[in-house]
């Protein structure tokens, strides 16, 4: 699972830092208004949470990535170890290059 | 983090997972001592004397280093930088690229090897790892041993210590950010703001988990740098090598023996360099990307070669023509300059230079305009036509100014201000109105380019130009 989730999480964190510098150097947060009010009060907090959401979207993106990166091999492959699957079963075992 | 000791079993339920990935087995390397390992110690001390000294230094009753967040300023050491100044930011980080572009073509990894705060933190907690665990032999004992109260006391003073490294790790990291010595009094006082509080114990827990946990595989699987620095080596480029031609054939022999006499090479296959090395690799097998080029397998196998009384540098810093025997070790030098580190040297040198006259001749004043949005443009009692902005002037210089403001443009142009002058403090914006009145026989079109200059009275030089339109009727 650890092998999944960094591939995920860390690219997207760079991401989120790199598009938060820009972002935030760009556009002062406090002058982000929402139908005429300041959305946030706190430079801090908006920087902060500027971040989280730069790497929500981040994460999304990296998931949908790997989600989409299997193969035909690796969605078409029977669940059951091949030790456990019925006799006669007509399931190939994959070919190495899938998950 | 799993601390992965145990083995890959082959009787477990998902064999395909196992054949994907090698499970980590986790590296205890060996303490090393020479010239290399010296020259680490330096660089840690040198490098966390910097980090964690810098943000206290003061200059001029404030942080000499401070990158103010919440009020948008940078201060380093005289100089204020602005958000509008995020092009000194960009030069400086092209500039540093540069430099370790060079670094790395002309000896290989030495960033990784000395410098990366990766590095530097994992060898200041193997430090501690050793002091309180003892060497890799112990170490990989406890590993091994179930647990009990001995080895939860060891565990626990080690992850302590590691914890309050870390932790005055991250308060100095936010400490550049806020002023430190305000975040120390609410540290102390325990009136942290919630965000502060949370950037210190984030940076703290990924300082744990990296020196602690991660260590090599930061390198091996997180780095950008150690994917591509590939490309910038070249036959001439300085790398931690083994020289094969005088090592093999290897084998084990007698101190007395003559090797080559037995038909063997210098390396006698103790095993020494892979025990000393921090990201696990056999740097026999030549130039690997895991290798951060750290050369605790030089020191390690000097060390051997002293006492055989071979001559060192079996394992040395050297090129890959001079191994194939291209030149001598001696010519290394003489092959520094080359296209690829004359290119970048020249880079480097009009990038910098670029920068330097710009960061010289930086006027500390910042004018922006902006039209009234209610009127383009109205007629006075007299017949001329008025035009209103609103000026911004940003006093970007650590010193107050006042400031005159100028219009040309339309023969006759007038400015209109509330009064003679305008005052700025020190780094302070001012939004001010001001007129400007002309002739309407003077405007042959519709709207005519018109420029306002501001102009400090106090100090020649300090002045900035901003264009605008000015509107007929």
């Amino acid at each position: 699972m650890m092998q999944r989730m960094i591939p995920i999480l860390w690219p997207s964190f760079i991401v989120a830092g790199l598009a938060d510098i820009v972002f935030t150097s760009l556009f002062d947060p406090l002058e982000i208004l929402y139908r005429g009010e300041a959305l946030i009060e706190h430079r801090i907090a908006a920087y902060s949470i500027g971040f989280f959401v730069f790497w929500i979207l981040g994460i999304a993106s990296s998931a949908l990535t790997c989600y989409f990166q299997r193969g035909a091999d690796a969605i078409n492959r029977c669940p059951l170890p091949s030790r456990q699957r019925p006799e006669g079963c007509p399931k190939r075992e994959c070919d190495g290059g899938c998950e | 983090m799993a601390q992965t000791d145990d083995k890959p079993d082959a009787s477990n339920s998902a064999p395909i997972e196992q054949q994907l990935y090698a499970i980590r087995q986790k590296i205890q390397p060996r303490a090393v001592h020479g010239v290399f390992a010296n020259w680490r110690v330096a660089m840690v001390l040198l490098t966390q004397l910097v980090y964690f000294g810098l943000p206290w230094l003061k200059w001029d009753e404030r942080q000499a280093v401070l990158f103010d967040l919440a009020a948008r300023k940078f201060y380093i050491a005289g100089w204020v930088f602005w958000p509008q100044d995020f092009v000194y930011l960009a030069g400086l980080l092209i500039l540093s690229a540069l430099a370790l572009f060079l670094f790395t073509a002309v000896a290989g990894r030495l960033w990784c090897g000395y410098a990366c705060p990766q590095t530097v933190y994992t060898e200041v907690f193997m430090w501690v790892e050793q002091w309180l665990e003892g060497d890799h032999i112990a170490r990989k004992k406890l590993d091994a041993v179930p647990w009990s109260l001995s080895k939860l006391k060891k565990r626990g003073a080690k992850h302590l210590v590691w914890f309050v490294i870390a932790l005055w790790t991250g308060f100095t990291f936010v400490g550049y950010f806020t002023p430190i010595r305000t975040l120390a009094a609410e540290a102390i006082t325990w009136t942290l703001g919630p965000w502060e509080s949370f950037w210190i114990l984030f940076y703290a827990f990924a300082t744990w988990g990296n020196a602690g946990f991660m260590r090599e595989q930061v390198c091996k699987y997180m780095c950008p740098y150690a994917r591509f620095q590939s490309v910038m080596f070249d036959s001439d480029t300085l790398t931690v090598t083994y020289d094969t031609s005088r090592g093999e054939p290897r084998g084990a022999r007698g101190k007395k023996v003559d090797y080559k006499a037995a038909g063997l090479g210098a390396c006698v296959d103790c095993g020494v360099c892979v025990q000393v090395c921090p990201t696990g690799i056999d740097i026999r097998n030549g130039l690997q990307y895991e290798c951060i080029g750290c050369a605790a397998c030089i020191d390690g196998c000097d060390q051997i070669m002293d006492k055989m009384g071979y001559p060192r540098g079996l394992i040395r810093y050297t090129t890959e023509n001079v191994v194939k025997g291209k030149y001598a070790d001696d010519g290394i030098f003489r092959h520094i300059l080359r296209p690829r580190t004359i290119l970048y040297g020249m880079l480097m040198l009009v990038i910098g230079s670029a920068f330097i006259v710009s960061l010289a001749t930086r006027v500390p004043l910042r004018v922006d305009v902006v039209r009234d949005r209610v009127a383009l443009s109205k007629e006075t009692d007299d017949g001329l036509i008025e035009n209103v902005y609103r000026l911004q002037l940003i006093n970007k210089d650590g010193r107050a100014h006042r400031y005159t403001v100028e219009a040309r443009g339309i023969p006759g142009l007038r400015v209109v201000l509330s009064q003679a002058s305008i005052s700025a403090a020190p780094l302070q914006t001012v939004d001010i109105p001001v007129s400007l009145v002309a002739d309407p026989v003077e405007l042959d079109d519709r709207s005519t380019e018109v420029q306002f200059t501001v102009r400090a009275i106090d100090a020649p030089g300090i002045v900035d130009e901003v264009k605008t339109r000015f509107f007929n009727r």
